[in-house]
């Protein structure tokens, strides 16, 4: 009862409860219901997630179902270009549980460097070019879930124009059509840290590797939640609902002390068009909007985010800024790759911290984990891999789980 | 069967001076209140002085209230929610659980005065955090402080002497649908700004506008004293974020005059809240089967927009913020014409029964 409390401790009590989001005065249009409507009249396949999901809430209290298995797994250019631990830890991540996935080899590029960077695309190229990724997923039966948030964001747009203009739908049909492929659109566009935001009480039940001696700041990846706000996840538990939760909620079901700063909102400086054309606003703004503003607030030992494109900035900016003297020094993880390690995973085979560039080695000595061990074993594996002895790295060498710090 | 009476639904200032014009015009008032008291959101939010007469608001409300629990041609029931409603102009009933009472209610005509409710500055896509920081307050909140005079940031207890107040939360905002003007916080901010200078007179104040809408007297009673005696810094620029910095608030905006960005930081952040539909004027928009707004407001103005206070259905007819964003001015002329129209139409029906 309030009547008791003081005016302070009123307006603290008031303020302690999560903000009421009511779907029904939404201000947005609800896509679930336009696609419906679209899937009556014949003009597009609606791909249902399938079996297991869970439903979560987005920001305006709407439900969105993110499923657990049987996903088809849309890469990204940028993990396997630059960070490929990244793919690999949510791969790994999927076998722990054993879940049921489809790792293709047909998927393209979404081209979100076309519509964000060079400009060289079209609306209609760009449509299609999600399109056909998403009838390739439903002709296998698997549901699609996008690793880059780039991607992510590029297809929520893209959805709103299939949506809203039947003329870019009737363009698109046809050019898939001489593909022999249908229109489809999935019920949902899930983005993998949504995925990692539903598993995060069964990786904390196989956590290994114990993580409350860190401290982690986390960025938010504009492409999740400021394109198309409204299809982001919100969570009364984290943040009062007033960010968007995952990865922060993932951080603080691991036992690691998630520390907030003045620029939490702030884009990570990748820009698209500007990394190309003004790359060193990208580097100056991704060190002193973000990793300085970070390491002089927040002193985290890592700093955890949920993009490609905000990893590679983040952790690739920071060596020009130590040329120069900045204060830098802030190792940079997907959420992915800290739930893999959490869990065992192998630092160099999995996580494959070697090609981060901003030292990561601090960070794993503070959890105890004995780094260059797992390094010599990697080391052992390309020796065996340059004698013909071993073609690759496979998920026979991987797949287990370590106990890191014994 | 035809009925004279006059059903008055809310017991704010709208419907409190709905029901004392009906009694006053000779009519019979029925007024139901879903709290246990009178004196509608002013009573319920501890307004402490009323923008722009300075006036106390509980004395006001008091005022107000006594006016109808004292008169003798209106019935008070507390505790009272419409249930369901049936019938036409004339001749409707309504059904209300009072306490946890049914009862069946033969009236001629409905007033609707269910009023609006503070924007929760949670669902603005603005970042200002009012849910994660204890510092960052809304208009309301620091009402209660200013009547208390004790005005202390929520985190220490302590006199803040850095406070900005940004305007426009959860108005004029298309991502977040309420598109119009609340139209009263710019006054509100104001009054509150010069109530902290005159509480702590070693505060600077800041307000972060888009405009400054100080109608009519607003303007030399509120806007000119808040600048020329009291101090008050307007800076015109939206802020953007709300985040922390220390044991303080960074604010970062835009400083239009200057063209520039700006961060400063403040002790405490009050959020001029707008106004936004009540829950009761959505589900009595539901329950009487009258029109809503794209807003949810009750649709008001007639066929040729003359009409502010009639709704879609005849008989009906609607008093203060339950049709939009209106000042106590506002609310109470309103609440007369309605009480006017009202009484017209039991009139005439009862006539020609």
């Amino acid at each position: 009862m309030t009547e008791n409390l003081t005016t302070v401790e009123q307006i603290l009590e008031r303020k302690s409860h999560p903000v009421v989001r009511d779907a029904s005065i939404a201000p947005t249009h609800d896509m679930h219901d336009l696609l419906l409507e679209l899937e009556a009249k014949g003009e597009i396949i609606l791909q249902r997630v399938p079996e297991p999901y869970v439903e979560f809430t987005t920001k305006y209290g709407r439900k969105k179902k993110i499923p657990i298995e049987h996903t088809w797994h849309h890469k990204s250019c940028g993990h396997c270009g630059h960070i490929p631990g990244y793919a690999s830890s949510i791969l790994w991540l999927h076998r722990q549980f054993n879940l049921d996935y489809n790792d293709p080899t047909d998927q393209t590029s979404c081209t979100g460097w076309n519509y964000y960077a060079s400009g060289a695309s079209n609306a209609v190229g760009q449509a299609a070019v999600m399109s056909r990724n998403f009838a390739a997923a439903y002709e296998t039966g698997y549901f699609p879930m996008i690793h880059c948030g780039t991607s992510f964001g590029h297809y929520k747009e893209i959805r709103e124009q299939l949506v809203h203009h039947k003329e870019l739908r009737d363009e698109v049909r046809r050019i898939l059509g001489k593909m022999g492929k249908p229109l489809v659109i999935p019920e949902e566009i899930v983005h993998y840290s949504e995925w990692v935001y539903a598993m995060r009480d069964r990786f904390a039940e196989r956590q290994l590797v114990d993580m409350s001696a860190i401290t982690a700041t986390v960025h938010p990846a504009c492409h999740y939640y400021k394109i198309i706000a409204e299809d982001a996840i919100y969570d009364p538990e984290i943040y009062g609902g007033q960010r968007t939760a995952v990865v922060t909620a993932l951080l603080e079901k691991l036992g690691i002390n998630v520390a907030d700063y003045s620029t939490w909102f702030d884009c990570c400086g990748f820009g698209f068009r500007h990394v190309l054309v003004q790359r060193d606003f990208t580097r100056s703004y991704a060190v002193l909007r973000k990793i300085e503003t970070m390491i002089n607030e927040a002193n985290p030992d890592v700093t955890i985010t949920h993009d490609t494109g905000c990893v590679t900035t983040l952790d690739k900016s920071q060596f020009a800024a130590k040329a120069h003297d900045r204060k830098v020094g802030v190792p940079v993880l997907s959420d992915a790759q800290v739930a893999a390690l959490a869990m065992g995973a192998h630092p160099f085979r999995v996580v494959q911290f070697h090609w981060h560039s901003t030292d990561w080695r601090p960070f794993l000595e503070k959890l105890g984990i004995n780094w260059q061990k797992y390094w010599d074993e990697f080391q052992g594996d390309l020796d065996q891999i340059r004698a013909g002895t071993k073609s690759g790295i496979t998920w026979q060498d991987a797949d287990q789980p370590i106990n890191l710090t014994a | 069967m035809t009925s004279g009476k006059v059903l008055i639904i809310g017991g704010g200032p709208s419907g409190l001076e709905s029901a004392r014009c009906v009694a006053e015009l000779g009519g019979e008032a029925i007024l139901i209140e879903k709290r246990e008291r009178l004196g509608g959101t002013p009573d319920r939010e501890n307004y402490a002085k009323l923008t722009h007469h300075w006036r106390d608001a509980s004395e006001a409300m008091a005022e107000m209230a006594a006016a109808v629990t004292d008169n003798p041609n209106v019935e008070v029931k507390y505790q009272a929610e419409v249930k369901g409603m049936s019938g036409s102009a004339g001749n409707f009933t309504v059904e209300i659980e009072a306490g946890c009472v049914a009862e069946s209610l033969n009236v001629g005509a409905v007033i609707v005065a269910t009023g609006f409710q503070h924007f929760d500055p949670g669902r603005a896509t603005q970042y200002y955090n009012y849910y994660s920081f204890p510092d960052v307050i809304t208009l309301t909140d620091l009402e209660k402080m200013l009547r208390e005079h004790n005005v202390v940031r929520p985190s220490n207890g302590k006199a803040p002497k850095k406070i900005a107040f940004v305007q426009c939360v959860g108005s004029r905002d298309r991502q977040i649908g309420n598109e119009y003007c609340s139209k009263v916080c710019c006054g509100i901010a104001s009054k509150q700004a010069i109530e902290l200078r005159q509480q702590i007179p070693d505060s600077k104040v800041f307000i972060f506008y888009i405009d400054m809408r100080m109608y009519g007297y607003w303007e030399n009673e509120i806007y000119w004293p808040a600048q020329e005696k009291y101090n008050v810094n307007y800076i015109k620029g939206v802020i953007s974020e709300v985040l922390p910095k220390g044991n303080q608030l960074l604010v970062r905006g835009e400083d239009t005059t200057m063209s520039r960005p700006m961060e400063v930081t403040m002790d405490m952040i009050v959020l001029s809240v707008g106004m936004e539909p009540s829950a009761g004027t959505r589900a009595i928009a539901q329950l009487l089967d009258i029109q809503q707004n794209k807003y949810g407001f009750i649709e008001a103005g007639g066929a040729g927009g003359l009409d502010p206070v009639a709704t879609s259905k005849e008989g009906i007819f609607v008093a203060g913020a339950a049709s939009g964003p209106a000042d106590l001015d506002d609310s109470i002329s309103k609440a007369g014409l309605a009480a006017a129209r009202a009484v017209a139409s039991v009139r005439k029906v009862m006539v020609m029964a």
